[in-house]
């Protein structure tokens, strides 16, 4: 009698027991294990060990078309940005050199602008702060599994942005740009061949009292495959010099301009170097 | 039937709904996964990666370091390994011989005899 009294709560109190029971064995003692997982899902950290991996394989082989393949695993948002950040971040942290060369040069390679690059004197008004030029939607396009469909080895010796090999740099200009627009000042760096076209990848030295930094030619596509640039503290004297050898330049500080507002503010120097 | 079977009936039931909820439609999510979780392809191709890089390279001790990333075994285990799925699965022949080569400078490489990375 009171049994029945009691309704029909106990298969209730059975059903919500037995949910709690699944839940836990399926979310806590035997969850779903990822054992299969897509370089998707990896760390961030991890994603550009790999991504510098592709880099200093792209570097090796040649292999564009492989090289974004494997980038697109990573589902970056913007590969090149991706690719383009992770080289100033391993310059400026102190990282491996050659990885942050092979991933600025495989940045380029993604990024590469149509033949027509930027002329020399178009650096003096361009600002540092311009964004990167996304990949043709086109060649984005290229997806496939690397490890199951076997890729062949195709270099792809034309699209490979590797310095000219040859003569020094010599310094062919060296010019006080006074644009107030560039801020902070900068030492722009523009290597050129001996046919005039912009030279990616040559490494630059930058030294001071007590300093040092090194870049690369190639990082901002943007303003140039042949540019870099180095932000001057005022008061600070620089050298610098392209690493491949060649001319040094010294007593680089930032120099004061004046407006047609008669504002003061300090200009940046622009040094174009030329192989013979 | 008797209120106890029912009500072991109820939670049998309760638990089926709380497993395909957990396992089916709404599992725990890994979003920040190791390279060791990566499925076979993706680390024989990684370890392709490790061994183009090698072949320009030819830093022995930077490879290892890559190769570390995957699991905790052998280096040279993990691109034997590698090495079979690649033979297994058609790879061209240049990627597996770079595997090879790479397999095989691991045999000899003693990490005593490395000079300390600063």
């Amino acid at each position: 009698m009171n049994a029945d009294r009691r309704g029909p709560w106990y298969l209730l109190t059975g059903l919500i027991l037995g949910l709690l029971i699944g839940l836990a064995v399926a979310w806590v003692f035997q969850p779903v294990e990822y054992i299969n997982t897509r370089p998707a899902s990896l760390r961030a950290d991890y994603k550009d060990h790999y991504r510098a991996l592709i880099a200093s394989a792209y570097l090796a082989s040649g292999d564009l078309v492989r090289a974004r393949a494997r980038l697109e695993l990573l589902q970056d948002e913007d590969m090149y940005r991706a690719l383009a950040e992770q080289a100033q971040r391993t310059l400026a942290g102190g990282g491996l050199p050659q990885e942050a060369r092979a991933l600025g040069l495989l940045a380029i390679a993604l990024g590469q602008p149509p033949p027509t690059v930027p002329p020399p004197t178009a650096l003096a008004t361009a600002s540092p702060s311009a964004t990167a030029a996304a990949p043709s939607p086109a060649a984005a396009t290229a997806t496939r599994r690397p490890a199951t469909l076997a890729p062949t080895f195709t270099p792809l010796p034309s699209r490979t942005p590797t310095p000219t090999q040859g003569a020094p740099f010599i310094l062919e200009q060296q010019e006080l740009v006074c644009d107030p627009k560039i801020n902070p000042p900068l030492i722009q760096v523009l290597a050129l061949d001996a046919a005039r076209q912009p030279v990616p990848g040559v490494e630059v030295a930058v030294t001071w009292q007590g300093g040092e930094d090194r870049f690369f030619t190639g990082f901002k596509p943007e303003l140039g495959l042949g540019y870099a640039d180095f932000t001057m503290t005022p008061g600070v004297s620089y050298a610098l010099r392209l690493a491949d050898g060649g001319q040094p330049v010294s007593n680089l500080t930032a120099q004061e301009c004046e407006a047609a507002d008669g504002q003061r503010f300090y200009g940046s120097w622009r040094l174009v170097f030329v192989q013979p | 039937m008797g209120r106890w079977i029912r009500f072991f009936i109820a939670i049998i039931f309760g638990v089926v709904v709380g497993l395909f909820y957990g396992w089916v439609i709404n599992p725990v999510e890994y979003v920040d996964t190791a390279p060791d979780s990566l499925s076979i392809d993706y680390k024989s191709d990684y370890v392709l990666m490790v061994a183009e890089a090698y072949s320009v390279e030819h830093d022995l001790a930077l490879a290892v370091r890559r190769l570390a990333l995957l699991n905790n075994r052998l280096p040279a285990e993990i691109v034997r390994e590698a090495t079979l799925f690649a033979e297994t699965q058609g790879y061209a022949d240049a990627d597996v011989r770079l595997m090879r080569a790479l397999a095989e400078a691991l045999e000899t490489w003693n990490p005593l005899l490395e000079t300390p990375t600063p």
